[in-house]
This record gives C-alpha cells, sequence and structure tokens, in this order.
C-alpha cells in the first residue's frame, strides 16, 4: 500500500506534480519571441502569433491591482513599441520545446531603437516615454497632513534606495491550457486561481462559467504567482485557436528579464526631532520604480509604503509623498513584503540617525518614541502598544548586553497583513471523508498542516480523516488568494467559522454535535468569511554581523521577536521566519536585478541575481510573543515578517561594524572598504 | 536544456577524436565535462553542427608525478585532481584552485582540459598554470607541438589552439630546492565565479630572498593574466617587504578589469592588491617546507 504524505512530504520526496510534469495528448510547446530593446520604436512583426492577430492588454489582477486600459497598461504583445528588454513580440507553437525555440528565429520584427530611461532619478528629469502623458510620474497620493515646525531643534534628512529584487521561486511561472468545445481548463503554478481566472476571464473575454482553472503543485511564489500575465493569455488564446493543449513554462533567464520583481524604491526621509530624542514630525518621499506600465503594484506600492512610514512609533505630525514613476524596465510586481520592508528600511534607518545624532543607543530613541496606547498614525498606520513590546523584544534578544559587542542592530515594524477582504473556505463530508477547499492557495508552504490542525480541532476527528483539495474554481466557486501575510490569519479564520457551521447544523439535526454524526453523514458548505478594519502585528529583529578586509559581509546571528498571535504550527512558524529572513538577508547583502544603461540585464542567471546560499546561513534565536488575536482562532500574520525586520537590523549591524553610513540595499562592499560602489 | 540541433560524435580514441577534428575543423567543438559549454548552448548562445564528445577517451585521465614532474592528462576531472594526495601534499597550489572552483558537482564533471581552454579569464587553473610556467601539450591529426601557459591565451574565449588541435596534457616542474606557491580566490558567495584571483609561485633562496616568481591573475582582464611586472618586483626582495608592495602596484598595472555587478574596477583591483599579499604570504610559509608547492 503506498504511503499517505502530506502535501509538503510529496514536495520534499520529488513527487509533486507540478506544471512541467503534466503532458496532455497533442500538446504544444510555446516559446516566446522578446524585445531585445528595452526601449524601441517596432516598424513591423510578421510570423508567429503576434500583436497583429492578438490584441487587448493584460488585465491586472491579484495583490494592489485595479482596472484599466490605455497605452501605459501592458498589451499582450508588444505591436507599435516595445519598453522593456524581454517584453513579448510573438509566440511560436511547436510539437516539442526543441522545435518551438527553432522556431522563434521564424519571427522577424523589425525595431528602431530608442534611448531607455532605466532609474528614477532619470525618470523625473526625462521627457514622458508615452505620448499621452505630461511626465513620467505613474501616480502620486499625498498622506498626512501638512505641518510645519518652524523651531524644530533638530532636522535629520536623508535618502535611502532599495533596489529591485527578483522573486526566484524554485519553481518559475508556467501553465498548461486545454480547450474542449467552449470550456478552457488552466492547470497553473499559482498563488491564486481564481486571481487567475479573473484576469483570463476578464482579458480574454470569456463567461467566467467556460473557464476553469486548476492549480498544480507550486513551487514556491514570493508574490510572483498572483496576479495575470501575458504569456498566460497567450497560452490560453493559443489553446482555444489550435485547439489543442499548450504549455508554456518560462527559462531561469525569462524570469530575470519578463517576471515583475519587487522593491525598487527610494525614500527620502525628514526627521524633526527635539535634542531628548523624541521625534516632532516626519515628512517623507517614497518614489516607487513602477517600471513600463502602469495598473499594478508598480502604480499602487507607493501609497502603501507611504502609510508605513512612521512605524511602530508616536509620530504625531506626518506628511509624505507618495510616487510611482515610469522607466524601460519590466513592471514591478509585490516581492514578499510588497512596500513593507521599504517602509520599515526608511523609518527605521532614521531612527539609528537620530540615536547616532544625539549618542543615543538605539533602543532608548525607539523606546522613548514607542506607544503606550493604541495608536493611528497621521499616515493611517494602526498598531497595539508598541513600547511593551519593544521592552519584551529587548530583553528576549538580551540586547543590553549583546550590543556591547558592537556588532549587532536592532529593527522593529508594523506588519500590515492584507486581512481585507477576508477568505473563502468549502467543506465538503462525503464517505467518512471531510475534503476541504481554501481560497487562497499554498505555494509550498505546505498550509494542509495547519488546515488539518484547525479541522481537526474543530470536529475532535482525526487528521487522517481530512483532505486538504487543491485550488479549483469548479470547485471552489470564489476565493482571494495566498498573500500579504494572510492565510493562516484569514483563511484559518475562515476554515473554523465553515466547520462550526457545520457543527451547527449536526447540532439542529441531532440534538448534539458528534464526530460519528459528521463522517457518517453528508454536508457541503461554503463561506466567504469577511473580514473588516485592520489586524496589525509588531515584530522585531536583532543581526550580528563580522565584515572581513575585502568587504564581505559574514551574518553570525539573526534574533526575532513577533506577535503571530497564536502559533497553530510552532515548525512552519519557524520555517517561514527562517525562509524569510534568508530572503532579507538576501536583499541585502546580495540580490539584485541589475541592467547596463543601455537596458540590458545584467543579471540573466539566478546566480549572478545574487540568491544565497546554505554557507551563508546564521545561528537564529526565535522567540514569539504570548498572544491571541481576535480572530476565532487567534492567528495574526506572518509570512512577511522576517523580509520586514532583518533588513533593517542587518544595515544597522553592518553600519555599526564598517562605521560606514548604510542607505542602500544590497550593501555592496565597495562601500564597506572606502571605495564608493 | 534545448540547445539548437547538432550532430553528437563520440570517439572511443584520441586519433579518432583528432581525425574528427581535422575533418570538421571550426563546424566541431570539443565536449569534455560541459560544464561551460552545455550552459552556452543551452542558453543557445551558441551552437556548433558538431559536438565531439571526448569524455570516452581514457587515455587522457591520468595524473602522473615524477619527481618535481607533474603531469596531467587534459580529460582529468577537478575533483580528480582536488582529490590526489600527491597534488595535495606537494602542489598544494592545485588543490587551493580546485577546491574552489563552483561547487563539488562542476568539479565532479568538470575536466582541466575544459578549464584551461574554455579560456574564460574568471577560471581558476589557467592563473595557476601561469604561475607554475606550466608546458601545454597540444596534438592534432598532423602533430605534436607545446605552448606555455603564458602565451596559451589570446583574448577571451579564445586560445592559442587551432581548430584542429587539442590540449591533451599539461606538464608542471617545479626546482629543486626551497619552492611555494598558493592561489587565492575572493568570490561574493560560495559557488561564484571570483571576483579577482592570484596564483604566485617562487623558490626561495638562503638568505630568505625570492628567486624566480611565477604571477597569473583570475578575472583581472578579458583573458587569464600573467603578471611579468609582478614577477620581477618579486624577485630578489623577501615576501613581506617593500617587493610585494611593488608586486601589487606592477600587477594593477597589468589588469585590465571591467566594472560588473561582481565589483567596480576599482574595487577588483583593491581585492587584488589584498589577496596578492596574502598568498605572497602563503606561498612563502610553504616555500619553508622544503619541496613543496
Amino acid at each position: 500500500m503506498e504511503e499517505e504524505l502530506t502535501s509538503t512530504e510529496k514536495l520534499v520526496r520529488g513527487k509533486g506534480v507540478y506544471v512541467d510534469d503534466i503532458r496532455l495528448p497533442g500538446m504544444l510547446h510555446m516559446a516566446v519571441v522578446r524585445s531585445p530593446y528595452a526601449r524601441a520604436r517596432i516598424l513591423s512583426v510578421s510570423g508567429g502569433l503576434n500583436g497583429n492577430e492578438l490584441k487587448g492588454g493584460v488585465e491586472s489582477v491579484g495583490e494592489g491591482a485595479a482596472a484599466a486600459a490605455s497605452e501605459t497598461t501592458e498589451p499582450i504583445f508588444g505591436l507599435k513599441s516595445a519598453n522593456y528588454a524581454g517584453q513579448p513580440v510573438a509566440a511560436v507553437f511547436a510539437d516539442d520545446l526543441y522545435s518551438a525555440q527553432d522556431l522563434m528565429d521564424s519571427v522577424d520584427v523589425e525595431y528602431e531603437p530608442l534611448k531607455p530611461v532605466m532609474s528614477i532619478d532619470e525618470a523625473l528629469r526625462a521627457p514622458p516615454i508615452y505620448s499621452s502623458t505630461k511626465s513620467n510620474i505613474m501616480s502620486e497620493k499625498w498622506r498626512g497632513e501638512e505641518f510645519e515646525i518652524a523651531d524644530a531643534p533638530l532636522v535629520l534628512e536623508d535618502e535611502f534606495l532599495n533596489r529591485r529584487v527578483a522573486t526566484n521561486p524554485i519553481e518559475p511561472r508556467g501553465l498548461v491550457a486545454s480547450s474542449e468545445g467552449s470550456r478552457l481548463t488552466i492547470w497553473i503554478s499559482t498563488q491564486s486561481v481564481h486571481s487567475i481566472k479573473e484576469g483570463i476571464v476578464g482579458s480574454l473575454n470569456l463567461k467566467p462559467e467556460n473557464v476553469r482553472i486548476i492549480q498544480a503543485d507550486t513551487g514556491g511564489g514570493f508574490g510572483l504567482k498572483g496576479g495575470m500575465y501575458t504569456e498566460y493569455l497567450i497560452a490560453a488564446y493559443a489553446a482555444m485557436k489550435y485547439k489543442r493543449p499548450v504549455k508554456w513554462v518560462e527559462t531561469r533567464r525569462e524570469h530575470m528579464m519578463a517576471s515583475r520583481p519587487g522593491r525598487g524604491v527610494k525614500g527620502k526621509m525628514k526627521l524633526f526631532a527635539d535634542r531628548s530624542g523624541r521625534v516632532l514630525g516626519l515628512k517623507g518621499e517614497v518614489i516607487v520604480e513602477g517600471g513600463a506600465f502602469s495598473g499594478g503594484m508598480g502604480e499602487f506600492a507607493s501609497n502603501f509604503i507611504a502609510l508605513q512610514c512612521t512605524g511602530p512609533y508616536l509620530i504625531q505630525k506626518a506628511h509624505v509623498r507618495a510616487l510611482s514613476v515610469y522607466t524601460n524596465k519590466v513592471p514591478l510586481g509585490p516581492y514578499r513584503g510588497a512596500g513593507r520592508p521599504e517602509a520599515a528600511f526608511f523609518i527605521e534607518r532614521m531612527m539609528d540617525k537620530l540615536a547616532d545624532e544625539l549618542k543615543m543607543d538605539p533602543a532608548d530613541v525607539r523606546l522613548l518614541n514607542a506607544t503606550t496606547e493604541p495608536f493611528k498614525s497621521p499616515t493611517g498606520l494602526e498598531f497595539d502598544p508598541s513600547r511593551p513590546f519593544i521592552e519584551k523584544a529587548l530583553n528576549e534578544f538580551n540586547y543590553r548586553k549583546r550590543v556591547a559587542n558592537g556588532n549587532a542592530g536592532i529593527g522593529f515594524f508594523v506588519l500590515v497583513p492584507a486581512l481585507q477582504p477576508g477568505e473563502t473556505c468549502r467543506i465538503a463530508v462525503r464517505g467518512k471523508k471531510v475534503n476541504v477547499w481554501l481560497g487562497g492557495n499554498s505555494h509550498g508552504q505546505g498550509h494542509d498542516i495547519f488546515i488539518k490542525k484547525l479541522v481537526s480541532d474543530e470536529f475532535g476527528i482525526g487528521e487522517d480523516d481530512i483532505i486538504v483539495e487543491r485550488g479549483d474554481t469548479d470547485q471552489l466557486e470564489d476565493g482571494v488568494g495566498a498573500w500579504g501575510s494572510r492565510t493562516a490569519m484569514v483563511g484559518g479564520a475562515a476554515v473554523v467559522s465553515v466547520a462550526r457551521k457545520i457543527k451547527d447544523q449536526i447540532e439542529k439535526e441531532f440534538g448534539e454535535y458528534t464526530p460519528e454524526h459528521l463522517l457518517s453523514n453528508e454536508f457541503d458548505v461554503y463561506t466567504f468569511e469577511r473580514q473588516k478594519g485592520s489586524l496589525t502585528s509588531l515584530g522585531g529583529n536583532m543581526a550580528s554581523v563580522d565584515i572581513d578586509a575585502l568587504g564581505t559581509v559574514n551574518v553570525k546571528e539573526i534574533d526575532c521577536y513577533y506577535d503571530v498571535g497564536r502559533a497553530l504550527n510552532i515548525d512552519m512558524v519557524r520555517s517561514q521566519i527562517i525562509g524569510g529572513a534568508i530572503q532579507g538577508m538576501g536583499q541585502t547583502l546580495t540580490e539584485e536585478i541589475a541592467y547596463g544603461p543601455d537596458g540590458q540585464l545584467l543579471t540573466g542567471s539566478i546566480s549572478d541575481a545574487g540568491v544565497l546560499n546554505a554557507e551563508s546561513l546564521p545561528r537564529f534565536n526565535i522567540k514569539l510573543a504570548d498572544s491571541y488575536s481576535r480572530l476565532p482562532h487567534g492567528a495574526k500574520g506572518l509570512g512577511e515578517a522576517p523580509t520586514i525586520g532583518v533588513p533593517c537590523a542587518l544595515a544597522r549591524a553592518i553600519e555599526k561594524v564598517s562605521g560606514r553610513r548604510i542607505r542602500e540595499t544590497p550593501v555592496k562592499p565597495e562601500l564597506l572598504v572606502g571605495l564608493e560602489g | 536544456m534545448t540547445p539548437a540541433s547538432f550532430d553528437y560524435l563520440s570517439p572511443a580514441s584520441l586519433e579518432e577524436a583528432l581525425g574528427l577534428l581535422k575533418e570538421h575543423g571550426d563546424d566541431a567543438k570539443i565536449l569534455a565535462g560541459g560544464q561551460s559549454l552545455i550552459p552556452l548552448m543551452k542558453l543557445r548562445f551558441t551552437s556548433f553542427p558538431y559536438v565531439i564528445d571526448v569524455s570516452r577517451i581514457k587515455e587522457l585521465k591520468y595524473i602522473r608525478k615524477e619527481g618535481r614532474k607533474l603531469t596531467i592528462g587534459a580529460l582529468t576531472t577537478t575533483a580528480e585532481l582536488e582529490e590526489s594526495g600527491e597534488v595535495r601534499d606537494e602542489f598544494q597550489i592545485i588543490h587551493d584552485a580546485c577546491s574552489n572552483i563552483a561547487d563539488p558537482l562542476v568539479r565532479n564533471m568538470g575536466t582541466v582540459g575544459g578549464n584551461l581552454s574554455h579560456g574564460d579569464p574568471g577560471n581558476d587553473l589557467p592563473a595557476v598554470m601561469i604561475a607554475l610556467k606550466a608546458r601545454f601539450n597540444l596534438q592534432s591529426a598532423s602533430g605534436k607541438r607545446s605552448v606555455s601557459a603564458g602565451d596559451y591565451y589570446k583574448d577571451t574565449f579564445t586560445t592559442d589552439a587551432s581548430p584542429e588541435e587539442m590540449l591533451v596534457s599539461v606538464e608542471i616542474e617545479i626546482p629543486d630546492g626551497r619552492f611555494g606557491a598558493a592561489y587565492v580566490k575572493h568570490k561574493r558567495r560560495a559557488g561564484d565565479f571570483s571576483v579577482a584571483g592570484v596564483a604566485v609561485a617562487f623558490s626561495l633562496d638562503g638568505s630568505g630572498r625570492l628567486g624566480s616568481a611565477g604571477v597569473g591573475l583570475t578575472s583581472l582582464g578579458p583573458t587569464p593574466l600573467r603578471s611579468a611586472g609582478a614577477e620581477k618586483a618579486l624577485e630578489g626582495s623577501k615576501p613581506d617587504g617593500e617587493g610585494v608592495k611593488k608586486a601589487v602596484e606592477a600587477a594593477r598595472a597589468d589588469s585590465n578589469p571591467s566594472s560588473d555587478f561582481y565589483g567596480s574596477r576599482e574595487y577588483k583591483l583593491f581585492v587584488l592588491g589584498k589577496i596578492m599579499e596574502k598568498c605572497v604570504a602563503e606561498a612563502a610559509g610553504r616555500a619553508q617546507k622544503e619541496g613543496s608547492a
């Protein structure tokens, strides 16, 4: 008999079925012809499937999206112009991948290269990329209220940059699309089958009932796999056109050039304070490099970052300008943290600067400005009293003793999870088994572990009786997605809600709830468990480092103290923290998507992109706050916490040891050895 | 792995391989361990009508030590060199390099001949062979010749070997007396290409001064480099003296690195200085223990 494996065990033992493992009879393989230029006028395109036939744009869906359609939204194919190196201009199809790649030579594109706009500063200076816009500003908003403090004893200004970072899941993007009759079925690597369905239906103008999206085993997402991509639409269209299944799996090189990366944000901060270290006000400017097209994360991230710029502190006056700009790079996307790490980096770097200016301990400056009551900042950030949390964290870090070595840095933050609008769940009981569908799809985290625990606890049944189903829009009518530190929190709440509804039903029918009543009958209950308001949590990190004579940073220890509410499974919480911390380290030390001034990608491989390997692992000290949220199962958000706190703490540790002010990630060794990078 | 189509040829002997090279010339490429060629082909950055897989030619897989002379067959893997006790004990500089090439998976497949003949300025063994003043034995259907390591590298990915020739072995002979050599490489993370690498080899005379020296450089120009200036500066100096500083200056003058995301030009030249000092000290330490390189 075959051994029962959890979804996680299947993946780890190589028994997963990913998109690339799916083979359907008559399946075509798709290869995408991409613009080699960052910016060009396209004089003609011929060959393959191209924009002369397939017009329209990518309707933006998923985290941080809104619908729009104009010259500045991403077309399915570049037809008159190309606006980033890697933008699709045509696609070709063949019986095998070798032949498909051979066919790429049959596409003729005539380009007239133009000078690309390749940085935030350049975007603000240069004439607009698009004729329909007056400048390269994609969006502009303000948060907080204008204020003047004429007599502030201390005014500190600084400027920071988090460079773009690729999401780099082990499994890149991919799908298989198949059309039979009026029905289109797509197997895809995703964080949300419902988000994909919405995009396919909206962009290709299909009837929702004719589209089915099924999740394949998904080897990591980190934000990459929540939204719609032009390649998905091309494959879906081709499957309907050729009446044959179409497979597309991106190469790592395509991932580097055409998958939406994260970060890419500049922060200009001006802090007003008195000489005791109390912050009187904050003025800021957040500028997001949105890339070539509007309508996605790039457009909206700046406002979300501005919201969080006040950090966990009692800052009564704040005014922050939120800008997003166009450049000739692939559009920005969400990457684990998605705006949260940038905001924390900017304010925490300023708090350290304030401490240095007044020769105070950075912990004391933070304690002085922390709150003893719940607080809502002028930019709109709501959080629990931060002072007791920071005090507890410093104790857990043994801060006062360890910081005496001079090689440690700390960072504190408010985690704003994607609470709204809630999440869906369906539980169907039949044949003595409990089948569970959840609106957000696990992309390697092992959600089935906490889902089984919650269902088992609610129903008083063994985990062997519970089957966690994969995402399938035919089985679950609606859903949101797994991103924004939300699934254990809002997905978990939806699971508990549906379980309790079934229990209530059993009580009504049988007078009392028993597991036997549950398993020997049939039930099928679906709920969209809606969430309102906010449910933020606090977190803190400490990091310590060594730096050698060549400017190489060796991270020795990372301490974490997070409020995750009730930890549903401590091993999963630890793995989430360690994985996220390594990504936070990567962003701080080596990770970057870099381009030459001509707009050509310099980081074409996962190795070039600077992803850390096992050798870089520090010692982790992980502590959790004793906490229980207002949700029925007590959970709070977690997934993004380490990518927010670790860069702050690490940047400070590097600053302490090197004696050089850290303003950018990744921190270049050039800076640390005294050669400006 | 979806390269453009090619004819795969798999000769069983050196003679057969050289015949195929003569027949196909420029249209053919030798495939040894495949650690550089296959990634380039898979990304379709390069393609060849004929790929000649030489991995069946067992006669080119050997490590032979006779006294102070070491001969290495071109198809010896870098892992085999790394694991050889004789190499580790008596030619430590080669062990330094081999144990730092990429990762164990690459070393298990990659060969000495491939590492030396790909002509990549980031490969580690060329600088080591330049410092050791090794001789490269080339063979073609029409004859044999030998070329010194320092004269082998002509341009990026271009060596002195003609399309019909194949590198079949490398010969290293270290002088009698006290001799020390070391290779130091700096990289961002485990598995990366180097930011810079320095190989130094020299004799030490009775008064503790350096005799004849060899200096090879990795990732510091369009080809693996020999720094004749650094060699001259080292000769006659003490391993911890002014000569080393002069050698660093000379090596910098002989280098021409370009700025990329592994580091700016200035940073690479800075790294060169730091690791060269370390490398000379390491080699001098080894020279104190007679008879090893």
